[in-house]
């Protein structure tokens, strides 16, 4: 179902559910990976997923149609990711590094996470980056969104995310010659 | 793949996702989501559409009602004023001219008794010589006129 067709069905009272459910289906997954590329923990990406569709629930009749639905889903999902991580460090008392030595040691322990020694070396080193450069890598390099598209969730303009984008791609270089 | 070498380049890695999710994960994801909804009312204080035309409503609205608490306002401090004043008694009035007048009448006979000298250097605060050659750096000229 488009995008404006689960919107207009959103509007009518009688099949706003039915538009919902088409919504949730249709973006779950990007959601999900999104925010869990972030967060590392399947838990902790399961809660803030649910947590970003039920603000897109609340919100969505008052959604600007000027921007593109999945570029909103993504901002919400970015702001959510951000909001945790913030906390995360702010409930601890700890610097980043150390958030960052906790999120790398789950990608060592957790079951749920699998992979050659080469891709579990790049997720690490990802988590040396700051939480939105590893945003910005993650929607261009995974996602392969466009500068545009990225500029809009981010609101930041795209020579930054390109310098952004091409600044991680080296330190993730350096980090991986490295050991 | 070689990691150590000197010309890795990201570009050169396969894209995997290294995280896994339960089973059926995505199958239960959009009724759990769902069954949540049912509690969270859709934030809705007034549909776009009504607030866009009650916006655009509402300008002329406020004007209107700043116009008459300013016509309001102003016509009660004006009253409140004449209401004050009526209230002095004759003999205030009076008096307050009468010592008025004293004082006009006293500055006029001051002004008289000074000479042009002591005009220029008491009310002024400027000397007469500074006084001629700032009017002599000015020249009138015909077209100012």
């Amino acid at each position: 179902m488009e995008d404006k067709e689960i919107l207009e069905k959103f509007a009518n009272p009688d099949s706003r559910n039915l538009a919902f459910n088409q919504l949730v289906r249709k973006y779950q997954q990007k959601v999900y990976w999104h925010i869990r590329k972030m967060v590392i923990d399947h838990d902790d990406a399961d809660d803030l997923t649910q947590e970003v569709f039920l603000k897109v629930w609340k919100n969505l009749e008052n959604f600007r149609q000027d921007a593109q639905l999945y570029t909103w889903l993504y901002r919400i999902a970015t702001n959510e990711c951000l909001t945790f991580l913030s906390n995360k460090k702010k409930k601890f008392f700890l610097p980043i590094n150390d958030v960052a030595a906790e999120l790398s040691e789950k990608i060592d322990s957790s079951p749920q996470i699998s992979g050659d020694e080469i891709q579990l070396k790049l997720q690490k080193a990802l988590l040396k980056l700051p939480d939105k450069q590893r945003l910005v890598f993650n929607m261009k390099y995974y996602d392969d969104l466009k500068y545009e598209e990225i500029s809009e969730i981010l609101g930041t303009s795209v020579g930054a995310l390109k310098a952004s984008y091409h600044l991680a791609v080296k330190k993730i270089e350096d980090f991986l010659k490295q050991d | 793949m070689n990691i150590k070498h000197k010309d890795f380049n990201l570009s050169d890695l396969p894209k995997h996702n290294v995280y896994q999710v339960p089973e059926d994960y995505f199958d239960r994801l959009p009724t759990r989501i769902m069954s949540r909804t049912v509690a969270a009312p859709t934030r809705q204080w007034l549909p776009v559409q009504v607030w866009q035309t009650v916006r655009v409503a509402m300008a002329p609205l406020v004007l209107l009602v700043l116009f008459v608490g300013v016509f309001y306002l102003a016509d009660k401090s004006q009253t409140e004023q004449q209401f004050n004043l009526a209230n002095v008694p004759d003999a205030d009035i009076v008096n307050y001219l009468t010592a008025y007048s004293t004082v006009e009448s006293a500055d006029l006979a001051e002004l008289n008794a000074l000479k042009r000298q002591e005009l220029t250097a008491d009310f002024l605060n400027v000397s007469a010589a500074d006084a001629e050659a700032e009017l002599e750096y000015y020249h009138l000229r015909d077209t100012d006129y």
